[in-house]
């Protein structure tokens, strides 16, 4: 069981991060100027499901593909991921079978994400904290994770149910 | 889900500190080497492994992306047909005055032996994704060093210059958009004909630095590349604000970059230029440039 569960929390990683380049990444869909952070919301409907140490090893694996894929400076999405998976793991308990809680978690955590991104670059030499309109940069992403995190939300479920069901068989 | 026992989670944050302290040391290290060596080839690798899916994606989310669109401002679309066709016209008068003034201008060079404007070869590409986070300001084409591209060429599209390349593998190359912080741009601004240094910001508008300006640069001025990294003469854009020149002090103003950057899709590499500086250049220079896809633009140099 653990195995697929990582399996499924390692496509849905990937799956993020494609759409997060092509859909949402090259001006295809930004509302008001920016995309939604999905590979945050993956990681933060994936904690209820694995264990704590996976969905930290999964934050960091998230994190150093964004990275890699990424212009800014190796191993500040890492951190990032980490530390939002780390905290997921902490209190995904209190929002795994409520929904407002889960939407609350959502932009709290894609936002508190975005703004340790935001000081890391900085701290890194990467000029974030100066960049124009580096509020909305913070806060867009948080509202549009909200708003996608219904239908992302369901499918992790689903996926790991299915997976659970098919163990139990 | 959560932790049941205190050794448990022990071991969840021994790990949660082990891989911030692994992060650290390799943000450390990557700022150190300058994003250079190890890191490229890093990138380079995770790119190609991502680069099949995210075309896969490209090729299925444009038509639906482009249907979605033509449906939602199909109001505006016979008004903006009716426009169009207005200003075509209008170019259409003006390309055949400037038709008759280029005839003019050569025969001028010819009668006082100046040397002939060349012209520059460029390969065009298709932007097929983008950065993964808003901080990213980067795009990758589906053109490479197969194609005669090169670090450092610089990129354009109908409006004026987009970026520059900065990773380049087989079939694809990374373009850092000109709103990179990292990004830095020689330019003259054509009113004054003075020169200066255009900063991306992360996003919005450029930041322009004149450090020997004598004349001040008026909102909506045109700022061009001045030759030195870029083809000379590329539109970089139009100046937002005035600002004064005083002797001893460095002018600052902001660029309007020409290019719409949140709505390119294809681009042109400007292949057919050596920049000044040698270390823009890297080791794939002299790769042939394939005839299939090369056109050419106009340029000084």
């Amino acid at each position: 069981m653990r195995r697929s569960r990582i399996v499924i929390s390692l496509v849905a990683v990937i799956i993020a991060i494609v759409l997060q380049t092509t859909i949402f990444g090259s001006g295809r869909i930004e509302p008001l100027g920016v995309a939604p952070a999905l590979v945050s919301l993956v990681i933060i409907a994936v904690a209820p499901y694995v264990e704590s140490e996976i969905t930290i090893l999964l934050g960091f694996t998230a994190g150093i593909l964004m990275d890699l894929i990424g212009s800014g400076t190796l191993g500040l999405w890492a951190m990032t991921m980490t530390i939002i998976a780390f905290i997921a793991t902490r209190v995904s308990f209190r929002y795994k079978d409520s929904v407002w809680l889960s939407l609350a978690a959502v932009f709290v955590l894609t936002a508190l994400g975005q703004a340790i991104y935001v000081l890391l670059g900085t701290l890194f030499g990467q000029e974030t904290a100066s960049e124009p309109n580096v509020a909305s940069k913070i806060f867009l992403p948080a509202l549009w994770n909200v708003i996608l995190a219904y239908p992302v939300l369901w499918l992790m479920r689903v996926a790991f149910r299915t997976r659970d069901r098919s163990w139990a068989a | 889900m959560f932790p049941q026992s205190g050794r448990r989670v022990n071991r969840v944050t021994i790990l949660f500190l082990a891989l911030i302290t692994i992060g650290f040391i390799i943000a450390t290290f990557d700022v150190r080497s300058e994003g250079n060596g190890v890191s490229d080839v890093l990138r380079e690798g995770t790119q190609s492994v991502f680069t099949p899916f995210q075309k896969a994606v490209d090729w299925v989310a444009t038509p639906v992306i482009g249907l979605v669109d033509g449906v939602a401002n199909l109001a505006g679309l016979r008004d903006e047909n009716e426009r169009l066709v207005d200003r075509v016209r209008e170019l259409e008068a003006q390309v055949r005055a400037t038709d008759a003034l280029e005839e003019q201008v050569a025969q001028l060079e010819l009668i006082n032996g100046l040397e002939v404007a060349g012209e520059l070869s460029t390969v065009t590409a298709r932007m097929y994704s983008g950065g993964v986070s808003p901080f990213d300001n980067v795009r990758f084409i589906d053109k490479g060093a197969n194609d005669g591209i090169v670090v450092g060429q610089a990129v354009v599209d109908e409006d004026g210059l987009v970026g520059r390349v900065d990773l380049v593998s087989a079939n694809d190359a990374r373009i850092r958009l000109i709103t990179d912080p990292v990004v830095s741009v020689g330019v003259r601004v054509q009113s004054t004909n003075e020169t200066g240094i255009v900063t991306g910001r992360g996003d919005g508008p450029l930041r322009l630095e004149m450090f020997r300006a004598n004349e001040p640069v008026q909102e909506g001025d045109l700022v061009v590349t001045d030759g030195s990294r870029f083809p000379p003469g590329l539109v970089v854009g139009l100046v937002a604000e005035t600002a004064d020149a005083e002797v001893g002090f460095v002018l600052r103003s902001t660029v309007d970059p020409a290019a719409n950057l949140s709505e390119v899709d294809y681009v042109r590499v400007i292949v057919g230029f050596s920049a000044i500086d040698p270390s823009l250049e890297d080791a794939s220079t002299g790769v042939t440039t394939t005839t299939s896809t090369t056109t050419t633009v106009p340029g000084d140099g």
